[in-house]
C-alpha cells in the first residue's frame, strides 16, 4: 500500500522526487498514532477484550455460577463431536448464499430503479424503505401472525400454501426465514446502490447513447460495471449479517423443527444462555470469529477489492 | 515498523490488562452481606398479570418495616436467563421466585441459597399452611429452600363442549381408547382432534409427561432424574412411545401443529373457534380464553383429567404440571429475619383472596375457604380438588431437570412428535441427559 501511494504520487517525475514530498507532508501535521488513540482504545476495550475473554471463557466450563473451571479442550472435542454444531455451520452458509442470492439482484434493480429523479419514485421508494425502520424482533412477530396455519395468509390460500405447515417442515422454514430477511434488509441495500447508481456520471450515458446502445445495453455495460465496489461492500454486509442473523430465528422459528434452522449463532445464545453452558457457547463465538474473517478474506481477495481501484478513473 | 511494534505491544499489554481486570470482576461472585445495600431487600419476580397481588404485598409489608421491600419484575420470557447471570453478584436479589426442582438445583449446589428450616422452626407454618405435595417440590437433600406463592397449575384436558356434541361425545374421554375413539368421530365432523401448540415445544412435552406417567407410574421418571438412564430403554418407557405414535399417527394432531404457537394465541383459538375439540394445557388456559373470548370461556369450555391408560401402572387421578411457584432466600441475604417476615405473608387470608381474584389458585390450606371468591369458583374447586386429592404432582420434565436439559427435552419431544426421531432417537436423546 505505502509503495502504491508513492508510486502514485510522484507521478511521470520519477521516485526521486517522491521522498522530499512525504518528509514535507508529514512535516505539516500528517496524522500520527496519537490520533488513533481513541478509536484504539474503544475497539480494544469492546472488541478485543471480551474476544479475549471469550477466547479464555471457551477452555473453561462455567454455568454463570461460581468461578469458570478451566477444562482444557474438553469444549472444542464437545464441539467437533457435535453433529448439530456441523449442520448449524452448513445451515449459516446456506442462509448467506440464499441470503445474496435474493436480495443482490432485487436490490441493484430497486437501486437503480429507484435512482432516476421522477417524482413517483422518491414517494414508492420511501415506501419501500419502510421495513428499514422496523426492528427484527418486530418484523419477526408480524410475520409470525401472518404466516400462522390456521388463521395466517395460509388459512386463506390452501391451493398455495397446502396444510400451512411452513415452519413445520424444513424447506418451508428456511424459505421463510430467507423471505422474511429479503423483505428486511432489501430496502438498506436498495439504499446502498441507489447512491452509488446516482453517483455514475451522467457523460458514461450520453456517450452511450450516442453509441446507439439501448436501456438494456446501458444497465449491463455501464450500471453493472460501475456498481461493482457497492456490489462488493453490499455482499460482505450481507455476509455478515446472513452470518449473525439470530432475532428472526428465535422469534420465528425458535431453531426448529427440531434443529433444521438452528443456524451457528442461535446455537450459540442457545448453548450459552438456555443451556447456560458459557464454555461451549463461547467456543462456538470464537468459531464464527474465525468463519467470519475467513470469509470476509476471502471476499475481499477475489473482488479485488483490496486494491482500492476506482471505478471512475480515467474520468 | 518500528512504530507498529510499540503499538501492538502496547495493544497486547492493554489486553491483556484489561482481561485480567475483567476475569476478576467475574470471578468475584457473591460477596457478604455488607456490599449488599442498605435497608432494602430486593424481591425478584416474574413479570406478569400477577404482579399486582405482589405489589400489594410489598405495599403492605413496607407499611411497618423499616428494611423496604423493592420488588423487581423481570419479563417473563427472559426470567431465568437473567436471575442465572445476576444470582452470583451483588445484583443478586435477596429473594425470587422459582417453580422448585431443577429450577433451584444448581442454585442449592453453588450453595447460594438459605435452607429455611430455622425459619420454619420459629413459626411452622411456613411449612404447615401449604399442601404437602406442593411444598415438597422445592425439597432438596431433605432441606426446605422455597416457600409457595402464586399459585399451582395443573396440566389439564381441555375441550370445545360443543365440538364434541356435534361430532356426538356426550362426555371428556375417561380412557385412552375412547380417546381414540374421539380422535376418529372428530376427524369424520371435520376438524382437528387435538389443538397443539407444537412451535412452543413445551405444550408437545405435556402429552409425554402424562402418557408416561400414566403407563409406568411416577417412579420412571423419578428414577431417571435421580440418574438411572436406563429407564428411558425400558419395556414400559418403548410402550409409552408406542402410545403416543398411534395417536400421532391416527392423525390426532392433524399435520401443521409444528406451526402453530400456544403462546401467541393459535392453539387456544383454534379450540375456542370451533376448530378442534380437545387441547392439553395448564390451568391458566382458563384465564387465557376469559381473555380472548369470555363467552366461550364461561359457557363453552370444558374441562377433564388425563384419560387413564388400561393396564398402566400410574394412577390415573396423578397430576402433571406446575405444582406451584416458590419464593427462594439467597444465603448471602443482608436481612433474613425481615426475609422471613415478607415469607409469611404467603400464607396470609388477605394474599390467598387476592390471588384467588386474579385467577391464581394458591395451595395452603385455607385456600379451600376462599374458593367461593373466585370467578369461577366452579373451575377453581374442581382444581383444587384435583390436587388436593392427587397421589402424585409431577414437576413439568423441563422444570425438574436442571435449566441446561430444557432444549435437549424440547428438541426430542417435538422431533418425535414430527416423526424426525423414532423410539430409538427419542431414547438416546433423553439418556444423553
Amino acid at each position: 500500500m505505502t509503495t502504491l501511494a508513492t508510486r502514485r504520487q510522484a507521478g511521470p517525475g520519477g521516485s526521486t522526487e517522491s521522498r522530499p514530498a512525504r518528509s514535507g507532508a508529514s512535516s505539516v501535521g500528517r496524522p500520527g498514532f496519537a490520533w488513533a488513540l481513541p478509536a484504539t482504545i474503544f475497539f480494544a476495550l469492546f472488541a478485543l477484550v471480551p474476544l479475549a475473554a471469550v477466547a479464555v471463557l471457551s477452555f473453561t466450563s462455567w454455568s454463570g455460577l461460581g468461578d469458570p473451571e478451566f477444562v482444557g479442550f474438553e469444549n472444542w472435542e464437545t464441539l467437533v463431536a457435535d453433529p448439530v454444531m456441523l449442520k448449524s455451520l452448513w445451515l449459516s452458509l446456506l442462509f448467506i448464499v440464499l441470503g445474496v442470492v435474493t436480495q443482490t439482484p432485487l436490490s441493484i434493480l430497486l437501486g437503480v430503479w429507484a435512482a432516476g429523479h421522477q417524482r413517483n419514485r422518491a414517494v414508492l421508494s420511501a415506501i419501500y424503505f419502510i421495513p428499514l425502520l422496523l426492528s427484527s424482533a418486530a418484523i419477526s412477530v408480524l410475520w409470525r401472525a401472518l404466516l400462522d396455519p390456521n388463521f395466517g395468509l395460509p388459512g386463506q390460500l390452501p391451493w398455495l400454501f397446502g396444510d400451512g405447515n411452513l415452519l413445520g417442515t424444513q424447506a418451508g422454514a428456511i424459505g421463510v426465514l430467507i423471505f422474511v430477511g429479503m423483505w428486511q434488509f432489501t430496502p438498506f441495500h436498495t439504499l446502498i446502490y441507489q447512491g452509488a447508481a446516482k453517483g455514475i456520471p451522467t457523460v458514461l450515458y450520453q456517450a452511450a447513447s450516442i453509441d446507439g446502445a439501448g436501456t438494456v445495453r446501458q444497465f449491463f455495460s455501464i450500471t453493472l460495471p460501475q456498481l461493482r465496489n457497492t456490489a462488493i461492500t453490499s455482499i460482505i454486509l450481507m455476509v455478515v449479517g446472513g452470518l449473525t442473523t439470530f432475532e428472526t430465528v428465535l422469534i420465528l422459528t425458535n431453531g426448529g423443527p427440531g434443529t433444521d434452522t438452528t443456524i451457528t449463532a442461535f446455537y450459540m445464545y442457545q448453548e450459552a444462555f438456555q443451556s447456560f453452558d458459557f464454555g461451549v457457547g463461547s467456543a462456538i463465538a470464537l468459531v464464527l470469529v474465525v468463519v467470519a474473517t475467513l470469509i470476509s478474506l476471502v471476499v475481499v481477495k477475489v473482488s479485488g477489492y483490496d486494491k482500492m481501484n476506482s471505478s471512475l478513473e480515467g474520468l | 515498523m518500528n512504530n507498529r511494534t510499540w503499538m501492538s505491544r502496547g495493544l497486547a499489554g492493554t489486553a491483556v490488562m484489561m482481561l485480567g481486570l475483567t476475569l476478576a470482576g467475574c470471578g468475584g461472585g457473591g460477596g457478604d452481606a455488607s456490599s449488599r445495600p442498605e435497608n432494602e431487600l430486593h424481591v425478584a419476580v416474574y413479570g406478569d398479570a400477577s404482579n399486582k397481588v405482589e405489589e400489594a404485598m410489598v405495599a403492605k409489608f413496607n407499611e411497618t418495616s423499616d428494611v423496604k421491600v423493592v420488588l423487581d419484575t423481570i419479563p417473563g420470557a427472559d426470567y431465568q436467563t437473567k436471575l442465572q447471570t445476576i444470582i452470583d453478584t451483588d445484583s443478586a436479589p435477596d429473594v425470587f421466585f422459582n417453580w422448585g426442582g431443577g429450577s433451584i438445583a444448581n442454585f442449592v449446589k453453588a450453595d447460594l441459597l438459605l435452607p429455611l428450616d430455622d425459619f420454619i422452626e420459629e413459626d411452622p407454618k411456613l411449612k404447615d399452611a401449604f399442601l404437602p405435595s406442593v411444598f415438597e417440590t422445592a425439597e432438596i437433600d431433605g432441606k426446605s429452600y422455597g416457600v409457595p406463592m402464586r399459585g399451582t397449575q395443573p396440566v389439564m384436558l381441555f375441550s370445545n363442549s360443543e365440538v364434541l356434541k356435534q361430532a356426538g361425545i356426550d362426555a371428556p374421554p375417561a380412557t385412552w381408547d375412547e380417546l381414540l375413539e374421539d380422535v376418529e368421530r372428530l376427524k369424520a365432523a371435520g376438524v382437528t382432534p387435538i389443538a397443539l401448540g407444537g412451535a412452543d415445544q413445551w405444550p408437545t412435552q405435556m402429552w409425554f409427561q402424562y402418557v408416561f406417567d400414566r403407563v409406568a407410574g411416577e417412579g420412571l421418571f423419578q428414577a431417571a432424574l435421580d440418574g438411572d438412564t436406563e429407564v428411558w430403554d425400558s419395556e414400559e418407557s418403548r410402550e409409552a412411545l408406542g402410545k403416543l405414535r398411534e395417536l400421532i399417527d391416527a392423525g390426532a394432531f392433524g399435520t401443521n401443529f409444528d406451526s402453530v404457537k400456544f403462546t401467541d394465541g393459535g392453539s387456544p383459538t383454534l379450540l375456542s373457534s370451533g376448530r378442534a375439540g380437545f387441547e392439553l394445557m395448564g390451568s391458566w388456559a382458563y384465564a387465557t380464553h376469559l381473555d380472548a373470548d369470555p363467552e366461550f370461556a364461561e359457557n363453552v369450555l370444558s374441562y377433564s383429567e388425563f384419560p387413564e391408560i388400561e393396564g398402566g401402572k400410574g394412577d390415573p387421578h396423578n397430576l402433571a404440571g406446575n405444582t406451584n411457584n416458590f419464593y427462594s432466600v439467597h444465603k448471602d441475604t443482608r436481612y433474613p429475619e425481615e426475609a422471613a417476615e415478607f415469607l409469611k405473608l404467603m400464607y396470609s387470608d388477605e394474599f390467598v383472596q387476592e390471588q384467588i381474584a386474579i385467577g391464581n389458585l394458591p395451595t395452603t390450606t385455607n385456600t379451600e375457604e376462599f374458593l367461593d371468591e373466585a370467578s369461577n369458583p366452579e373451575y377453581a374447586k374442581y382444581q383444587f380438588d384435583l390436587v388436593k386429592d392427587a397421589p402424585n404432582f409431577q414437576l413439568s420434565w423441563d422444570q425438574a431437570y436442571p435449566p441446561e436439559a430444557t432444549v435437549t427435552i424440547h428438541t426430542a419431544v417435538s422431533q418425535f412428535f414430527s416423526g424426525q426421531i423414532d423410539e430409538d432417537g427419542f431414547i438416546k436423546a433423553m439418556q444423553g441427559l
